[in-house]
């Protein structure tokens, strides 16, 4: 049985007289990882901070357990967590009272929290910095701190506002690692980021949005199968006069332009006489290309 | 009951964070509530001290003192909900992070507020120290009473100070509540000389400001002039009231702020 627990229908959010988010319809289900991506000022993190409550809505619908987010119960906002896109510790006090004082505006007990916060310190790999001062963190540290203050009330939700942006490779896996342990406990997510790899990664079903509308709502899988055929084919500008395109769709990246193609037998030959082209499979960041990019068409 | 609840439980986690912090810089704080003070009176005691005697029917330092107290008091709750405030809400983003959790925003404030008030109180209590060292202290019995008008007058100067907190584009923007709020509480309510020594437009200008009912409230009680009761509740009255709209000005352009 899957239960629908946040549902947005045409929500739109207006800043004076911008609109950032014009009617978006989505629906999340418990124990689900739902990707929001997006390019910059897409209205992703008005997005969250919606569902958060911490921004109010202009128009449409929004409920999380069934409510607008602002009615929300005390208990109710506890089974929420949120990890910002711009870190918002308390520089002023240490690590451990970071956590200790977001634990207490949830209401969890000071013995609760001699249990958690150990564990959560762990869990983020932090715990020899327990006692530092927040200046004294890393922006990776900062970041995972941020991660481990939004699970301090054990929440069942949790919103994930581009977790890994820049963060080294050792700590993205990290940070991977423990989103899906957090899946594997059935908690339910909602993820923004950049990086499409992670997306198709940790996502069970992404929604892609751009300029505050849903451009497509599906699995990895099926967008991949939707928008862009089976392979990538990479043609690198200078060797473009010579390769015949065939009017695949093609993308311009700069130096090089990509054609999705459906079969790649028609071009195995010419690909072979341009030594700069290639092939690979369509994948997730082809999608996005796509689907939010202005398409080039030949000789463009 | 729930409200109740929910206010003490994040007052007490606001007053604890805020506590933590100060804490560390205890030594600062405490050498300039009781620096300053000291280098007033030195400055006052010599300066005017020598060609006033009296004033308000007490002596010269019996007069002041309440001043003094009074000023610490406001210019420290005000700083507080200014400038430390608004580091909180626009610069830290921590009221961000706060309202993540189950808080919300008219806690927070009130929150603040308390904290402030107790701040403002301690700076007060700190000048008191050092003015009865002085001899500024007339009469003892009647001390306790500074302390729920000293948490009035500071709470509303927090409410006051929010209010320029919520309007504020960014740091610079409060030498206008500086200039044009503060600075004239030090100068036209009464710390220093009788009000009505001004010419009268300015004796109604300071009349409104909380300062003046502030001082009125405070000052029979250090030096033992007669007190009117009548007056009093009045002035605390008029305190109250102006917290009142204050908070409820300050909350309603906060929450504009942050949610719209
Ligand atoms: N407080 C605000 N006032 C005015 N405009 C805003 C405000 N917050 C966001 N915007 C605008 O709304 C749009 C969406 O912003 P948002 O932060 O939601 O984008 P995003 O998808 O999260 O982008 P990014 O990937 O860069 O984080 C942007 O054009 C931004 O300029
Ligand atoms: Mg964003």
């Amino acid at each position: 049985m899957t239960q629908t627990i946040i549902s947005a229908k045409g929500l739109q959010k207006t800043f004076g007289t911008f609109k950032a988010v014009r009617g978006l319809d989505f629906d999340i289900e418990a124990g689900t990882c739902v990707g929001l991506l997006g390019p910059n000022g897409a209205g992703k993190t008005t997005t969250m901070r919606m569902l958060m409550g911490l921004s109010g809505i202009t128009g449409g619908e929004l409920t999380v357990l069934g409510k607008t987010p602002e009615d929300l119960t005390r208990t109710e906002k506890s089974q929420i967590g949120l990890v910002p896109q711009m870190d918002n510790l308390d520089t002023d006090v240490s690590v451990t009272e970071n956590l200790e004082i977001y634990g207490r505006f949830y209401d969890v007990s000071w013995e609760e929290l001699a249990v958690r916060v150990p564990q959560l310190l762990d869990f983020m790999q932090l715990s020899d910095k327990a006692h530092a001062r927040v200046n004294q963190l890393s922006g990776g540290m900062k970041r995972r701190l941020v991660i481990a203050r939004a699970l301090i009330s054990n929440p069942d939700i949790v919103f994930l506002d581009e977790p890994t942006t820049g963060l080294d490779p050792q700590v993205r896996v990290l940070i991977w690692k423990q989103i899906l342990s957090l899946k594997a406990q059935g908690k339910t997510l909602l993820l923004t980021t950049h990086y499409m790899d992670e997306a198709q990664r940790l996502c069970d079903r992404i929604i892609i949005i751009d300029e505050g509308q849903v451009l497509d709502d599906d699995t990895p899988k099926n967008l991949i199968k939707k928008h862009v055929s089976g392979h990538v084919v990479e043609v690198p500008k200078a060797e473009l006069s010579t390769f015949k395109t065939y009017d695949a769709d093609s993308e311009d990246i700069g130096n090089a332009v990509l054609l999705y193609v459906d079969k790649i037998e028609p071009y195995a030959a010419q690909i072979k006489n341009h030594p700069g082209t290639f092939y690979r499979p369509a994948n997730l960041e082809d999608v996005f290309l796509r689907l939010t990019g202005r398409s080039l068409r030949e000789g463009a | 009951m729930n409200e109740l609840r929910d206010f003490i439980l994040v007052a007490k986690t606001i007053l604890r964070r805020n506590f933590l912090v100060n804490y560390s810089n205890k030594w600062t704080t405490l050498a300039n509530n009781l620096g300053n003070p000291i280098l007033f009176l030195f400055a006052f005691g010599y300066g005017l001290g020598a060609i006033i005697d009296e004033m308000g029917d007490v002596p010269y330092i019996a007069f002041v003192v309440p001043g003094m107290i009074a000023y610490a008091t406001m210019f420290t709750s005000s700083f507080e909900a200014t400038i430390g405030a608004f580091s909180r809400f626009q610069f830290l983003r921590t009221w961000d992070a706060a309202l993540a959790t189950p808080v919300r925003l008219h806690q927070l404030l009130m929150a603040e507020i308390v904290w402030g008030a107790l701040k403002g109180v301690f700076a007060g209590f700190c000048v008191l120290l050092v003015g009865a060292a002085v001899g500024g202290i007339v009469i003892f019995s009647k001390l306790w009473l500074l302390l729920p008008i000293c948490l009035l007058a500071s709470a509303c100067f927090m409410a006051c100070g929010l209010v320029a907190t919520a309007y504020a584009r960014w740091y610079d923007s409060f030498s206008y509540f500086f200039t044009f709020w503060v600075s004239p509480m030090f100068m036209f309510c009464g710390v220093f000389f009788s009000v009505d020594r001004f010419p009268e437009w300015l004796q109604w200008v300071s009349f409104f400001l909380p300062m003046t009912p502030f001082i009125g409230m405070i000052r029979p009680l250090t030096t033992g002039l007669p007190i009117d009761w009548s007056l009093m509740a009045i002035q605390g009255f008029y305190l109250v009231a102006l917290t009142v709209f204050a908070f409820w000005v300050a909350h309603r352009k906060i929450k504009k702020r942050m949610f719209d």
